[in-house]
């Protein structure tokens, strides 16, 4: 069986997402939104799968690959524009063409997951977030073996380590390779993609995190996409590019990450009165920023 | 930035980013400015578009100078989305009195 597949370009509502790459390789609980729709086709019996996309077709092409992983055969399609399920149709499904998936998987456009078209991926930050927090207790698939339900409503990458004296509120999504530190609270309604590190005492509710994100000890992320640098508030769609990576950054500055995170630790198991700004200070000078805090006493 | 003493009112404002770039002399200028010992301290944040940990290290140095003084109101004055999450981020607007008017 046959399907096509349409890769949203821009929008406009959900710019930042798209900063780091096409919005169908965007991360999902552990997939880009292109794999979760591959594998559910595959599922519904797809076994040729033409994949058409205007924006980032290296970068499609890279995720998907050509389908061996799915055993499906996958074609990535070069396009002008994002064209309508119309257009697309009418250019690349002939018309009583046998061996097409029927309708509405014959022709999909990737602006929801599976399964939930009255949630739209990209028509905002908070539909985004909302999108993925109703796809969390779908996304645990057979195929995926390297996250398990350790509880009703948590799960948990098996390669993940999440200290004892952290506390996970279901519903949670801890990925794979993620680092929860002791002391930090991952709350309800949090998804947090592979490879973050939660530092110790930090709180994360509400929220998504993004993969190989770094959220710095005694943080608090609440209502908000994390990912890199860049926080967004879901509610306000409020964006700020957090300037000091010991508070949020990515990993890709892995060194420099682990340092703060080692020293903040120490920091905050001296158990320092006020250690917090104790933290922000200190990490300020070992930035080589200007020392300008004198605590009194 | 503008440092304005009205009564008993210190008020802070025309602060259009508080970094490693101007923090201390933030510091000094409004350390120097209690000790006219104001009841209330109000910070505007109106204008500032950039923040990073020194500037919040300056206004924590703020926060525990008036710690010490009982009954002094410090407050934040209508702080920008951006300066909002970062404040939030690093949970100090626990610290602080958060008004807009």
């Amino acid at each position: 069986m046959k399907t096509l597949l349409i890769c949203p370009s821009s929008r406009p509502a959900v710019a930042h997402i798209a900063e780091f790459g096409p919005l169908a390789t965007a991360p999902i609980l552990g997939d880009c939104i292109a794999g979760h729709w591959i594998e559910h086709l595959t599922a519904l019996g797809a076994r040729q799968i033409q994949v058409l996309v205007a924006d980032g077709e290296d970068q499609v092409r890279l995720a998907v690959g050509d389908g061996a992983r799915w055993g499906v055969r996958i074609s990535v399609v070069a396009a002008n524009f994002e064209p309508t399920k119309k257009e697309a149709g009418d250019r690349y499904r002939p018309d009583g063409e046998p061996g097409w998936l029927p309708a509405p998987n014959d022709v999909v456009l990737l602006s929801h997951l599976p399964g939930n078209p009255g949630l739209p991926l990209f028509e905002s930050y908070a539909s985004w977030f909302s999108a993925l927090i109703a796809w969390m207790p779908l996304a645990l698939t057979p195929a995926r073996v390297r996250v398990k339900e350790v509880r009703p409503g948590i799960w948990i990458g098996s390669r993940a380590r999440v200290s004892p004296a952290a506390k996970l509120v279901a519903p949670c999504w801890v990925g794979d390779q993620v680092t929860v530190e002791a002391g930090a609270v991952v709350g309800a309604g949090t998804i947090l993609e592979d490879r973050t590190v939660v530092g110790g005492n930090s709180v994360v509710t509400q929220s998504w995190v993004g993969p190989d994100t770094f959220v710095g000890p005694m943080t608090s992320v609440t209502n908000s996409l994390a990912w890199g640098s860049t926080l967004i508030d879901w509610r306000t769609d409020s964006l700020l590019h957090v300037p000091d990576s010991f508070l949020l950054g990515s990993l890709a500055k892995a060194q420099s990450a682990a340092t703060t995170d080692r020293f903040g630790r120490a920091l905050i198991e001296k158990g320092t009165p006020d250690s917090k700004a104790a933290l922000i200070t200190a990490f300020s000078t070992r930035a080589g920023c200007t020392p300008n805090l004198k605590l009194p006493g | 930035m503008k440092i304005e003493s009205q009564g008993e009112c210190l008020s802070i404002s025309e602060i259009h980013e508080l970094t490693a770039q101007n923090s201390a002399h933030f510091r000094d200028e409004v350390q120097a400015a209690l000790k006219g010992s104001p009841a209330v301290i109000e910070i505007n944040l109106s204008k500032t578009r950039f923040m990073d940990s020194s500037g919040l290290g300056a206004l924590f140095a703020l926060y525990r100078a008036t710690a010490q003084s009982p009954g002094v109101i410090l407050r934040l004055l209508n702080p920008m989305p951006e300066i909002q999450q970062l404040l939030e981020l690093t949970q100090m607007q626990q610290l602080f009195e958060i008004v807009r008017r």
